[in-house]
C-alpha cells in the first residue's frame, strides 16, 4: 500500500511537472504566413498602394497561359503547328488526329481558362477593396472599377472564345457560391454591359489615374486613353454579336485612325525582371524540339493568289531545315517575335480599321465605299494593288477575311472568324481524319458535365 | 538443456515465493551459448534496476551486493534473455533467438516490450539484414522488400537515392504519405528539396519549383553501417503514441551503442561497379525508315552518317560506375562509459557519365552511467555530401537527357568536333551529350543530427522503479543546389532558353523535439504483475526555409548569379509547430495477457485553430496463450492472439489555412495576384484509424515461426487539395473531406530449415497485400498524378479503388489498371556451410501493378523505339504507328504491367578461420571476412522501359509509378573486405 502512495506521489509530480513543462513551452501563436500577404490585409482599408499592387498584378496576369491560348486558337484555326518534343498533344487533339477529342482536363482547356478567371478574381478583388477603403477620393475610386471592369470584359471574351457554344461563368466574385455557365449569346451580351459599366466608371474617373501601367498601356494609361481601349474591345465585342451599327459607334469612340500606323494600341510587354515573364510563342528560328511553324496554306495561299509582295508574309521565315512531326510538316518559322521579350498584342489600330471595314460592308451597300477605303489602306499599306474584285457584300466579306487573316496572323483571330461566319469547314485538313473543332470544353473542375 | 531447467524449477518457484526482504550476496558466473562457447559483452542486470554489467571475453561476469531476493537478467542481442534468482554462483546458456521472441521492441515514446508480449506487427530489420548481404544505396534502398505491407518505389537510378515509401497502402492524397522517420529519438527531416530546375525544363507550368526535379530526400544522409536495427511501425494502432505526426507510420532507427569490454575495431571496404540493369535498345533505320519518319530532308543526314550507328544509349547511361566505400567503426568502454565512433566515406559514380555521389559521416555515440540514479546517452553525427545527377525526368522544353534522346536518331552525330564544340542537334531541343558534360547540377549538404536522453531514476525498489526521462533532439542541415546551364548549350543559345541559366537554392532546415517523460514500472501480485506508466510532454519545432536563385542571361561563361543580367528570387519559409501531451499504461500479467492503453492530445501551427488539442487513443491487448498453465502442446513454445487500435493524424500541408496574395510584377512595377489555393478556416487534421490483429506462432523451440496480420485503416476527414471550379479564381483548396480505407493483410514465415553445425539455412518468406479505397468523398471525383486522362491519370472517386490508374478508352474515362501490386512477396535465404562460408541472396515479387509508361510514347513520337517497325499483331500497321495512333483515343498503350521478380540481393562471403588468424595475426585480428555480393543483380520484368520501379513525380502522394524518361535504375557488383580487431 505504501508503495502505492509512493507511486501516486512521484505520478502527480511527474505529471505536474510535464504540465508546467508543457503550458510554458506550449502555446502556439495564431501565426501569419511568412511567405505572402494575405488576402484579408488587401480587403480592409486598403491603401492606394496596395491597390496599385492589384492594378499591376492585374495587368500582370493576363499574360499568364496566353501562350497556350494563342497556341490553341492558332493550331485549331489552321494558322500554325506547334510541335513539342515532349507534348504530343498539340498535333493529337487540339488537330484532331484520328479520333482524337479535345479533353477537359488537359492543359489546353483548363490553363487558359483557370489564369483568366484568375485575373478576374483579382480585378474582383480590387472592386471590393476599392468599394471597402476610405482612403480614395470618388474620381480614384472611378478610375479603380473602370480598369477592373474593362479588364475583367476582356478577360471574359478570351475564356468565350475558347469555349464558345459552351458558354463561361459569369458571375465569379464568391468564391462558394459561382454563378451559372451563361450561353453564348447571354455571354457577350454581359461583357458588352461589363464594358459599358467600365466606361461609365471611366467617365467619372477624372484626369489623371492614381495607379500606373505599363509600357505596354502607353498613350492609354490615363482615364481617356483607357476608355479609347475600352471602346476598342466594345467595337470588336459588337461585331461579334452581329451589332454593326454599334460597331461604329464604339470606333467613334476609340482610337481608330484609318490612316494611322497600324501598330498603334495597347499590349502586353515582358521582361527578365524578377516576377516578370517573357514573350511565351517566341522561339527562335530553326528551332527544333519546341517549335511553331506556319501552317503550309499561309504562304501558298498568298502566293496562288499572286500576292507574293504582301510584307505580310514576313511574318513567317524559311527554316534552313523543314520540321516534320506526326505526319506534319512546315517549312517556315513563325517570325512575329524577334525576341523574347517582344510585346504581344491586345488590341490595335490595324483590328479597328478591319473592325471599321466589317461593320461598313455589313451595314448595306451604302457602306462599301468606306469599307473599300479601309480595305485599300490596308491592302496598299502592305505592298499589294487596291482591291479589285465584285463590289457585293458576299465578296467584301471574303476580302475582309482575307485581309483579317494576313493582317492579324496568330494574334488570336482566325479561328474565331472564321467561326463566326460559319467557315470552319474552310480550314484546310492536313490529315486525314483531322477534325476542325468549333469549341472547347468546358474544363472537367467547373463540374457541369 | 539440464542447467536450464534447474534454472527453470528456481524461476518458477521463485515466481511463487512470497516478497520478504532478505540479505545481500555477490553472484558471479559465466555465460555461453548453445555449444558451450563463451559469449562475450552478455548485458547482466538486476531485474527493474539500472545497475548491472557485462560478460567478459570469456563470459565470466560478476555483480556484487545483490539482494538475495532479486532476478537477474541476462541478454544479448539475437539471444533468448534469461533470468534467474540471484545466486552466488550462477552460469546460464543462452539460445538463440531465431523467432526473435525476445527481442526487445520500442512501443512508446520512452518504454519498450519484448517481442513476444508484442500485440501489433512491428517489422523490425536488423543490421545484418540492412547491409550484411550487400551495400545498399541508401538506408530506405536497403529495406527494399524487407518489410512486408510496405511498397518502396525508388524513384529513379540516380546516385544518392530518392525513394517513396508508403505504408500499408496510401494513407492520404494531400501529398505527406511518408513516414515520420525517429533516429535515436531525434525527428530528422526526409524533404526531397527541388533545386530549381523547371526554371530550364518548364516541366511543370509557372515557373515554380517542382516535384519532377529527380531531387534526393534527405534520408539518404543517413549512414547504413552505423545502423543497429530499424522498427516500423506502419500504422495508427503502433504509432498512435506519435500522434499526428504518425499517419503514415513511423520508421524508428536505432544507431549503434558501445558494448564494454574490449574495444573493438571494424573496418569495411567495398570496392564495386554500377552499370545499367537494362536497356530498351535502339531503332535500326533504313533509308526509307528516315524518309518516313523525318520526312525526305533528313536523308542527307542519313547518308552524311554512311552507316554508322551512334548509340547514344550506350553513350548515356553505359558507364561503368566505381563504387567504393570505407567505413571504420570503433566501440568499447567499460561499465561505466561506453563508446560507438564512426567514420564513412563513400563515392559511387553514376551509370550517366558526371553523375556521382560522395558522403562522409562521422558518428559518435556515447552512452554514460553517472551513477545508480543517472545515466544518459548522447548520439551525434555529422554528414557531409555531394551528389551529382545530371538532368532526366519530364520537361517541356526538350532539354533532359530522356526527352532529347527520345527523338535523335542513331544516324546523326553529336559528338564535339576536334575544337570541343558539340553539335546542335537537328532532331530535339538540345544535345544530350553537350548537356551532359556541360551543365551541372550539383547538391551539397552538411548536416549534423544530435540527440540526448537523460534518465534520472528517482525511484528504484524490487517493487517499483521510477524514472524521469528527457530528451532532446536536433537534426540541421544545409543544402546548397547548384544547377548551371552556361549559354554554349544548344537550348540556351541563339535566342533558345535564357542565354544561360545559373539556379541556385540554399534551404536551411532546422528540427528541434524535446520531450520529458515520466516512467514508472511496479511490480504487483507477488511480481506476477508488471505495470508500466508513461506521462509526458512533446514539443516540435520544424523550420524550414529555401532559398532559390535564378540568374539568366549570364555573362559569358560565369555563373556567379550576380554575373546575370536577369535575376530572379523565391523564398519559401516552412515553421511548423506542434505541442504534445501523451499518457500510456502498459500492463503485463506474467506474459499471458499484456493490456496497453493510451491517449496523445496534440495540437499543431498547421491547424485552423491552433489552440485545439486533438486526441488520439490507443489499445491493444496481446494473449500468449502458450504461456497459460493448460497448454500443453510442447512443440509450440509461442502461440500468441493479439488485436491493437489506434488512431492518428496528418497535419494540413503547410499554409492550407491562408488565402495568400503572391508576386506578379510587369513594367517594373511590383503587383500583386490571388493565388491560386483558396485558405481554408476550418482545416484541421486527418484522422487515421487502425485496428490490427493478428496470430503469432512459433514452433520446435523456435525453428519455425509464423506471423500473420489483418488491418484495417481508415483516414477520415482526409486532407486534399480539393480541384474547385477554376472560374473562382482558384484551382484548388486544401478541404477535409473524405474517407480513404486500406485493408491488408500480412504473414511472415520464418524457417531454420537446416542447423547442423557444418551446414545452416535460414529462410524467410512473406508475403503482403493492400487495398486501398476511397469509401467516402464529400466532393466529386477529381484527378490528381499524371498529366491527364489521354495519357492516365489517378482519381479520387467515392467507391472506388484509390490507387487505379484512369484514362480515355473507347471514348470514356474508365479504369486501365491499378498502380498497387496485388500483393507482394519477399524470399530471404541464408546458408551457412562449415561456419565460414555464407551464402544469402533475396528475392522480391511484385504482382501485378501498372505504371504509366510514357517513355515509351516519346520514343514513338520521335521516332526511336527499338520496335518501331516491327507488327506484333501482323497487321501491316507497325507497333509505334499503331500506339500513336491511339494517342486522345486510349490511353491503355501506357498504362502497362509492371510486374516484376527481382534477384534484390546476392552475398557471398568467407570468414577466415580464427587458427589461421591466430597463427597469422597472433591474436592481433579477431575476424577477417570477404565476399562478393550484387544488388539488383536482375529483373525478371515483361515492363518495356528501364525499370518497374519508376516515378517522375519523386516520393509525394500518389503519383509514384509515372514514368517519363527517367535517370535508368542500375546494377551494383561489390567485392567486401572486413578486417575486426
Amino acid at each position: 500500500m505504501k508503495l502505492f502512495k509512493t507511486n501516486i506521489k512521484i505520478a502527480s509530480l511527474a505529471f505536474v511537472a510535464c504540465l508546467v513543462l508543457q503550458l510554458s513551452g506550449c502555446k502556439i501563436d495564431e501565426s501569419i504566413n511568412p511567405n505572402n500577404p494575405s488576402l484579408e490585409g488587401a480587403l480592409t482599408n486598403a491603401t492606394v498602394d496596395d491597390l496599385n499592387n492589384l492594378v499591376v498584378g492585374t495587368e500582370a496576369s493576363m499574360r499568364n497561359g496566353l501562350g497556350t491560348y494563342l497556341d490553341d486558337v492558332g493550331a485549331v484555326g489552321r494558322e500554325i503547328y506547334r510541335f513539342s518534343g515532349s507534348e504530343p498533344r498539340f498535333t493529337s487533339d487540339l488537330l484532331g488526329a484520328g479520333n482524337a477529342v479535345l479533353d477537359n482536363n488537359t492543359f489546353y482547356t483548363t490553363t487558359p481558362w483557370a489564369a483568366r478567371y484568375r485575373t478576374i478574381k483579382n480585378a474582383n478583388i480590387l472592386i471590393s477593396s476599392a468599394g471597402n477603403t476610405g482612403l480614395l477620393t470618388d474620381a480614384q475610386r472611378q478610375a479603380y472599377l473602370g480598369f477592373a471592369n474593362t479588364i475583367k470584359a476582356y478577360q471574359l471574351l478570351l475564356v468565350l472564345n475558347l469555349s464558345n457554344e459552351n458558354g463561361i461563368r459569369v458571375e465569379v466574385d464568391d468564391p462558394n457560391n459561382i454563378g451559372p455557365v451563361v450561353a453564348k449569346d447571354a455571354a457577350l451580351t454581359a461583357i458588352a454591359t461589363l464594358l459599358e459599366t467600365g466606361f461609365n466608371q471611366l467617365n467619372g474617373a477624372g484626369t489623371v489615374f492614381p495607379f500606373q501601367l505599363s509600357a505596354g498601356f502607353s498613350g492609354f494609361d490615363d482615364p481617356s486613353g483607357f476608355k479609347m481601349f475600352n471602346r476598342a474591345l466594345a467595337a470588336r465585342v459588337a461585331v461579334y454579336r452581329g451589332q454593326f451599327t454599334e460597331a461604329l459607334t464604339f470606333l467613334a469612340g476609340s482610337f481608330l485612325n484609318i490612316n494611322g500606323n497600324f501598330n498603334t494600341g495597347v499590349y502586353h510587354v515582358f521582361s527578365g525582371a524578377t516576377g516578370d515573364q517573357l514573350n511565351p510563342i517566341f522561339l527562335p528560328l530553326n528551332a527544333t524540339g519546341e517549335v511553331r511553324v506556319a501552317q503550309p496554306n499561309f504562304l501558298s495561299d498568298a502566293l496562288a493568289a499572286g500576292n507574293a509582295s504582301d510584307d505580310r508574309l514576313n511574318k513567317i521565315a524559311l527554316r534552313n531545315a523543314p520540321a516534320t512531326q506526326s505526319g506534319l510538316t512546315g517549312t517556315h518559322d513563325l517570325a512575329i517575335y524577334q525576341g523574347n521579350t517582344d510585346p504581344i498584342t491586345i488590341i490595335r489600330n490595324e483590328e479597328l480599321i478591319l473592325i471599321y471595314a466589317e461593320a461598313k460592308i455589313r451595314s448595306g451597300a451604302s457602306g462599301f465605299a468606306d469599307a473599300l477605303t479601309a480595305i485599300n489602306r490596308i491592302r496598299t499599306a502592305h505592298g499589294l494593288a487596291v482591291y479589285s474584285g465584285l463590289l457585293t457584300e458576299a465578296a467584301l466579306t471574303n476580302e475582309m477575311l482575307l485581309q483579317r487573316r494576313y493582317s492579324l496572323f496568330m494574334e488570336g483571330h482566325r479561328w474565331v472568324d472564321m467561326r463566326r461566319y460559319n467557315r470552319l469547314i474552310e480550314l484546310p485538313i492536313d490529315r486525314a481524319g483531322d477534325d476542325v473543332w468549333v469549341s472547347f470544353p468546358i474544363p472537367f473542375s467547373e463540374n457541369v458535365q | 538443456m539440464k542447467t536450464k531447467i534447474t534454472l527453470l524449477t528456481i524461476l518458477a518457484l521463485f515466481c511463487l515465493l512470497p516478497f520478504v526482504s532478505s540479505a545481500q550476496v555477490n553472484v558471479s558466473g559465466r555465460v555461453t551459448d548453445e555449444r558451450n562457447e563463451p559469449l562475450p559483452g552478455v548485458s547482466v542486470k538486476v531485474k527493474g534496476t539500472s545497475s548491472g554489467t557485462v560478460t567478459a571475453v570469456d563470459g565470466q561476469y560478476s555483480l556484487p551486493n545483490v539482494l538475495s531476493t532479486s532476478t537477474i537478467v541476462f541478454s544479448y542481442l539475437g539471444y533468448v534473455s534469461f533470468e534467474a534468482r540471484a545466486a552466488t554462483t550462477l552460469n546460464v546458456t543462452l539460445t538463440e533467438d531465431f523467432a526473435r521472441l525476445d527481442e526487445v521492441v520500442v512501443t512508446g515514446l520512452a518504454t519498450n516490450v519484448k517481442r513476444s508480449n508484442l500485440a501489433n506487427a512491428v517489422s523490425t530489420v536488423s543490421a545484418k539484414e540492412l547491409v550484411g548481404t550487400t551495400n545498399p544505396q541508401t538506408v530506405d534502398a536497403a529495406l527494399s522488400g524487407k518489410v512486408p505491407g510496405a511498397n518502396i518505389t525508388s524513384n529513379s537510378g540516380a546516385p544518392g537515392g530518392g525513394f517513396s515509401v508508403r505504408l500499408r497502402g496510401v494513407t492520404s492524397v494531400n501529398g505527406n504519405t511518408q513516414p515520420l522517420y525517429v533516429v535515436d529519438g531525434v525527428f530528422i527531416d526526409n524533404s526531397a528539396i527541388s533545386p530549381g530546375l523547371n526554371a530550364v525544363t518548364a516541366a511543370a507550368a509557372g515557373g515554380n519549383p517542382s516535384n519532377q526535379d529527380n531531387a534526393t530526400n534527405r534520408i539518404a544522409d543517413l549512414n547504413p553501417d552505423d545502423i543497429e536495427n530499424i522498427e516500423i511501425l506502419k500504422g495508427a494502432s503502433a504509432a498512435a503514441i506519435y500522434g499526428a505526426l504518425a499517419s503514415s507510420g513511423v520508421v524508428i532507427i536505432t544507431t549503434k551503442k558501445g558494448v564494454a569490454g574490449k574495444t573493438k575495431v571494424n573496418f569495411r571496404q567495398d570496392f564495386g561497379q554500377a552499370s545499367i540493369s537494362r536497356k530498351i535498345g535502339i531503332r535500326t533505320f533504313t533509308e526509307q525508315r528516315v524518309i518516313d519518319t523525318y520526312g525526305a530532308s533528313a536523308v542527307p543526314l542519313f547518308n552524311q552518317a554512311n552507316g554508322t550507328i551512334y548509340n547514344y544509349e550506350d553513350e548515356l547511361y553505359g558507364n561503368k560506375g566505381f563504387l567504393t566505400t570505407s567505413n571504420l567503426s570503433l566501440s568499447g568502454g567499460d561499465e561505466k562509459t561506453k563508446f560507438f565512433v564512426s567514420g564513412l566515406y563513400g563515392d559511387e559514380e553514376g551509370i550517366i557519365k558526371s553523375t556521382g555521389y560522395q558522403k562522409s559521416s562521422v558518428r559518435a555515440n556515447i552512452d554514460h552511467r553517472i551513477s545508480n540514479a543517472f545515466n544518459f546517452s548522447l548520439t551525434t553525427n555529422y554528414i557531409n555530401s555531394e551528389t551529382d545527377r545530371g538532368l532526366t525526368n519530364n520537361d517541356n522544353a526538350g532539354v533532359t537527357y530522356g526527352i532529347a534522346l527520345s527523338s535523335t536518331p542513331s544516324f546523326i552525330n553529336l559528338y564535339p568536333d576536334a575544337n570541343g564544340l558539340y553539335p546542335n542537334n537537328p532532331f530535339a531541343a538540345s544535345n544530350p551529350l553537350q548537356t551532359r558534360d556541360l551543365a551541372t547540377n550539383n547538391e551539397k549538404t552538411n548536416r549534423f543530427i544530435g540527440g540526448l536522453t537523460l534518465n534520472a531514476f528517482l525511484q528504484q525498489s524490487s517493487a517499483s522503479v521510477t524514472k524521469l526521462v528527457f530528451r532532446g533532439g536536433a537534426d540541421y542541415y544545409n543544402l546548397k543546389s547548384t544547377a548551371i546551364f552556361p549559354r554554349l548549350l544548344q537550348f540556351q543559345s541563339g535566342g533558345n532558353g535564357t542565354d544561360g541559366a545559373s539556379i541556385q537554392g540554399n534551404t536551411n532546415n532546422l528540427n528541434l523535439n524535446f520531450s520529458a517523460f515520466a516512467v514508472n514500472t511496479a511490480n504487483a501480485f507477488n511480481n506476477t504483475a508488471t505495470f508500466n506508466t508513461t506521462l509526458g510532454t512533446t514539443l516540435e519545432n520544424f523550420d524550414q526555409e529555401t532559398i532559390l536563385n535564378v540568374a539568366s542571361v549570364l555573362t559569358g561563361s560565369q555563373t556567379n548569379v550576380s554575373q546575370a543580367a536577369a535575376l530572379k528570387a523565391f523564398q519559401t519559409q516552412i515553421p511548423r509547430k506542434n505541442r504534445g501531451l501523451f499518457f500510456q499504461e502498459e500492463a503485463n500479467f506474467d506474459d499471458k495477457l499484456i493490456l496497453t492503453g493510451g491517449l496523445r492530445l496534440d495540437k499543431s501551427s498547421d491547424n485552423a485553430d491552433v489552440s485545439e488539442y486533438q486526441l488520439f487513443p490507443k489499445a491493444s491487448a496481446a494473449i500468449n496463450v502458450s504461456n497459460f498453465g493448460f497448454w500443453n502442446i510442447s512443440a509450440i513454445s509461442q502461440f500468441k492472439i493479439r488485436a491493437a487500435y489506434g488512431e492518428s493524424g496528418n497535419f494540413p500541408p503547410f499554409g492550407s489555412k491562408f488565402t495568400d496574395l503572391v508576386q506578379s510584377n510587369i513594367g517594373g512595377s511590383g503587383g500583386v495576384l490571388i493565388t491560386t489555393q483558396q485558405g481554408n478556416d476550418n482545416i484541421r487534421q486527418e484522422r487515421q484509424k487502425e485496428f490490427e490483429t493478428g496470430l503469432d506462432v512459433s514452433i520446435l523451440q523456435g525453428k519455425v515461426a509464423f506471423e500473420g496480420s489483418y488491418y484495417q485503416k481508415s483516414a477520415s476527414n482526409l486532407i486534399f487539395a480539393n480541384n474547385v471550379p477554376t472560374s473562382s479564381g482558384f484551382s484548388t483548396q486544401i478541404i477535409n473531406g473524405g474517407t480513404l480505407r486500406n485493408r491488408g493483410v500480412e504473414l511472415s514465415l520464418n524457417v531454420r530449415a537446416f542447423d547442423r553445425p557444418g551446414f545452416q539455412w535460414l529462410s524467410q518468406t512473406t508475403f503482403w497485400t493492400n487495398k486501398s479505397v476511397v469509401t467516402q468523398l464529400d466532393v466529386p471525383a477529381f484527378n490528381l498524378g499524371g498529366f491527364g486522362n489521354t495519357l492516365g491519370t489517378f482519381r479520387i472517386e467515392e467507391g472506388k479503388v484509390a490507387t487505379a490508374i484512369y484514362g480515355t478508352d473507347d471514348g470514356e474515362v474508365k479504369v486501365l489498371g491499378n498502380a498497387e501490386p496485388k500483393f507482394q512477396m519477399n524470399f530471404n535465404n541464408d546458408f551457412t556451410v562449415a561456419k565460414n562460408l555464407t551464402f544469402a541472396f533475396q528475392l522480391h515479387w511484385k504482382y501485378k501493378y501498372d505504371n504509366i509508361n510514357l517513355t515509351e510514347l516519346l520514343t514513338d513520337l520521335g521516332g526511336t523505339s527499338p520496335d518501331y517497325d516491327g507488327d506484333d499483331d501482323n497487321d501491316g500497321v507497325n507497333n509505334a504507328t499503331e500506339r500513336v495512333n491511339l494517342l486522345g483515343v486510349s490511353a491503355r498503350p501506357f498504362v502497362q504491367d509492371a510486374t516484376y521478380l527481382r534477384i534484390r540481393e546476392v552475398g557471398l562471403f568467407y570468414n577466415l578461420p580464427g587458427s589461421l588468424l591466430k597463427s597469422t595475426f597472433n591474436n592481433a585480428v579477431s575476424a577477417i571476412r570477404v565476399g562478393f555480393s550484387g544488388n539488383n543483380l536482375y529483373t525478371f520484368t515483361k515492363y518495356k522501359s528501364y525499370d518497374p520501379e519508376v516515378s517522375n513525380f519523386g516520393g509525394s502522394g500518389f503519383s509514384t509509378g509515372v514514368e517519363v524518361t527517367p535517370f535508368p535504375q542500375s546494377k551494383r557488383l561489390f567485392f567486401h573486405l572486413s578486417i575486426e580487431l
